[in-house]
């Protein structure tokens, strides 16, 4: 048993030697920029890797009032949070019309919904700063907010009709039956039960939209309007000295992202490979 | 009351090169329990749900009580169905899956509650009110499925294969429970199975489908006694029918059937009706249950002697099956005879054939002659 048990440690060797590298390599420069956004920049300088012994924790403040990163968080904030709902929304209804009902068309419009994933969104950024120049919303929240529900709905249709396919047909005849129009079953029976999947695309659909930053680069000019990516990307540009206040803005921006993934990534790995209760 | 009839039904799905359903025609009696029989992919799970409102009807008309149904919507068909996979929703309690039909229906609050604790009580539900589908027994999960389709107090009841995903023994127990609730609800039921033993048991008729059309309809033992063609004869019972080629001949004013190992007389009440089938083949049927290992004690002029080899010999407790083949052939018949047997594989024998108990088709239509 000893023998076997040192063989199996031999060969798992190899495969736990990876995750070690790996993790290092990308958790290494996570962990050097938290202990950077906790330093002064004369800090970092003096001893790159040193620990934030003391830490600024008055630093978060000053980047939050004094470097507008209250502004971009709030503007990210709402965009994401408007756009995430409604893709979510939009996105479960458009599933469970193709998962469930077989009318004329039913096969072009999954197609032309579904075409959206094989598009780059280099592709799509002049045309939509044409369109969004033409109905005055350039430059705007709601126009981003526009353009990310767009662009995040083929993805979002794509996971939900899988999920909502597998939920058994008689469910849906029961409720027929039973009185219910095909909003509420839609409300009452395919929400609920596909609440896994719909969760995974909301935390899937919240952790890319926080870190988009090509359409926001490109439709919002605004200071004032910018989101945190920019925000990050402007403060950068005009502080690039202030290492220490980059670090903090950095991390202003991905621990919510920690957050949600830390605390949610279980039930959206459970969602992307959930089936339907019989 | 409901009185529910089918007529002239039929459904064919785009692009299909034949109909699922084609002209069935059947009516059900008030309170009746009527069983919709046959083998997978029959149509008879089509036929329901056309009656339920969950189909679009390619032709025919259904009526409730006299008034043709077919635009009608299901919601408005006073119906309640019992699916195969119990359709509970699985984020609801049991409580919640019971009142969630009648809380669409603008019914009081108070009055949800009476029925849905009504009808627990009825089950044995009553201590799972609070708990989910996934907590539940297959057969927990059943009763529920009855429970929501008692509390909505419908016209008709319609049952799609319920007992197909229970084991052989919870089968038998939910089977005569629900015979009991039926007859003591009394409302107008169809049910859907392909199983032959729920058939005989439950229905007050049976309705027999093949290749999407009605083949015979009758009371369970008038089918079984008298099956309309060779599909419904090999199709009812276990073992099925005997079916051996054969042709008719007359001797001395009697009918003879002849076939590969043997003839025997008909009986006279059967000869008679064979005038203009003499000289042509039949194809001449025998349930096991007709073979008999010694003649029985009576009329023993009935018995025919066919000597006949064993096959095999299949013991199974309560009695024996016999696979004999025919002397001089490899016709072979299935006998049930009794428990206790000394029989082994190569015996010889006289085995007893009942002849008033022979059934003959035309090999042409499968039809019954006789």
């Amino acid at each position: 048993m000893q023998m076997r048990l040192g063989f199996d440690q031999v060969r798992r060797a190899p495969l736990v030697l990876f995750v070690v590298l790996y993790t290092v390599v990308t958790g290494g420069p996570l962990l050097w920029v938290a202990t950077m956004s906790l330093r002064t920049t004369a800090e970092i300088f003096k001893d790159p890797y040193g620990l934030p012994i003391p830490a600024h924790w008055e630093k978060f403040v000053e980047a939050w009032t004094k470097s507008h990163y209250g502004t971009y968080f709030w503007n990210s904030t709402i965009v994401v949070v408007i756009a995430v709902a409604l893709v979510t929304v939009i996105g479960a209804m458009a599933a469970h019309c193709l998962a469930r009902y077989n009318f004329r068309g039913n096969h072009l419009v999954r197609f032309l919904i579904l075409s959206g994933l094989v598009l780059p969104p280099q592709l799509l950024i002049l045309a939509l700063f044409q369109i969004l120049l033409d109905i005055n919303l350039y430059n705007t929240l709601t126009g981003l907010i526009l353009v990310y529900v767009a662009t995040h709905i083929a993805m979002t249709v794509y996971i939900l009709e899988g999920f909502f396919a597998q939920i058994p047909q008689d469910l849906f005849d029961a409720a027929r039956m039973d009185g219910y129009s095909d909003f509420e079953i839609f409300w009452r029976v395919t929400m609920p039960i596909g609440m896994p999947a719909i969760f995974t695309t909301v935390t899937l659909n919240f952790i890319i939209l926080w870190n988009e930053f090509l359409f926001a680069v490109v439709l919002l000019t605004d200071d004032d309007k910018r989101t945190l990516p920019l925000g990050i990307m402007h403060f950068t540009g005009s502080h690039q000295l202030d290492v220490g206040m980059v670090a903090t803005g950095l991390m202003i921006a991905i621990l919510p992202i920690i957050a949600i993934y830390a605390f949610f990534s279980e039930t959206m790995i459970k969602g992307m490979t959930a089936r339907a209760v019989r | 009351m409901a009185v529910i009839t089918v007529e002239e039904l039929s459904k064919r799905y785009a692009g299909a090169a034949a109909p699922a359903v084609h002209d069935v025609s059947f009516t059900v009696a008030d309170r009746e329990f009527m069983v919709l029989l046959g083998p997978s992919g029959c149509g008879k799970s089509t036929v329901l749900r056309m009656i339920a409102g969950l189909e679009p009807i390619t032709s025919g008309t259904v009526s409730i009580d006299g008034k043709i149904v077919n635009p009608v919507p299901a919601k408005l068909r006073d119906i309640a169905m019992v699916f195969q996979s119990y359709a509970l929703y699985p984020h609801m309690t049991v409580y919640e899956n019971l009142a969630f039909g009648l809380r669409r229906r603008n019914i009081e609050q108070a009055e949800v509650a009476r029925r849905v604790h009504a009808a627990a009580a009825k089950l044995g539900l009553t201590d799972f009110l609070n708990r989910k589908p996934h907590a539940l027994s297959g057969g927990q999960r059943q009763r529920v499925a009855l429970g929501r389709a008692i509390v909505r107090d419908p016209k008709v009841f319609l049952f799609d294969e319920p007992l197909s995903n229970l084991d052989a023994a919870l089968r038998v127990t939910t089977r005569n429970e629900l015979i009991k609730q039926q007859h003591e609800i009394g409302t107008t039921s169809i049910y859907v199975t392909h199983d032959q033993v729920e058939a005989m048991t439950m229905g007050d008729r049976i309705c027999i489908m093949n290749q999407g059309r009605v083949v015979q309809i009758g009371r369970p033992l008038d089918v079984y006694r008298n099956p309309a063609d060779t599909f419904v004869a090999r199709f009812l019972g276990s073992p099925s029918m005997n079916l051996l080629n054969g042709r008719i001949d007359a001797e001395d004013g009697r009918a003879l059937a002849h076939f590969a190992g043997g003839a025997v007389s008909l009986p006279k009440r059967t000869s008679s009706s064979l005038a203009q089938h003499v000289g042509r083949e039949v194809i001449i049927g025998v349930r096991p249950e007709d073979l008999y290992e010694t003649v029985p004690e009576g009329d023993a002029a009935r018995f025919a002697r066919l000597h006949v080899r064993v096959v095999a010999v299949e013991p199974l407790g309560a009695e024996t099956l016999l696979v004999v083949a025919l002397d001089g052939s490899n016709e072979e018949l299935i006998a049930r005879i009794g428990r206790d047997t000394g029989l082994r594989t190569g015996d010889n024998l006289d085995i007893a054939l009942d002849t008033a108990a022979i059934h003959l088709f035309d090999p042409a239509t499968t039809k019954a002659i006789v």
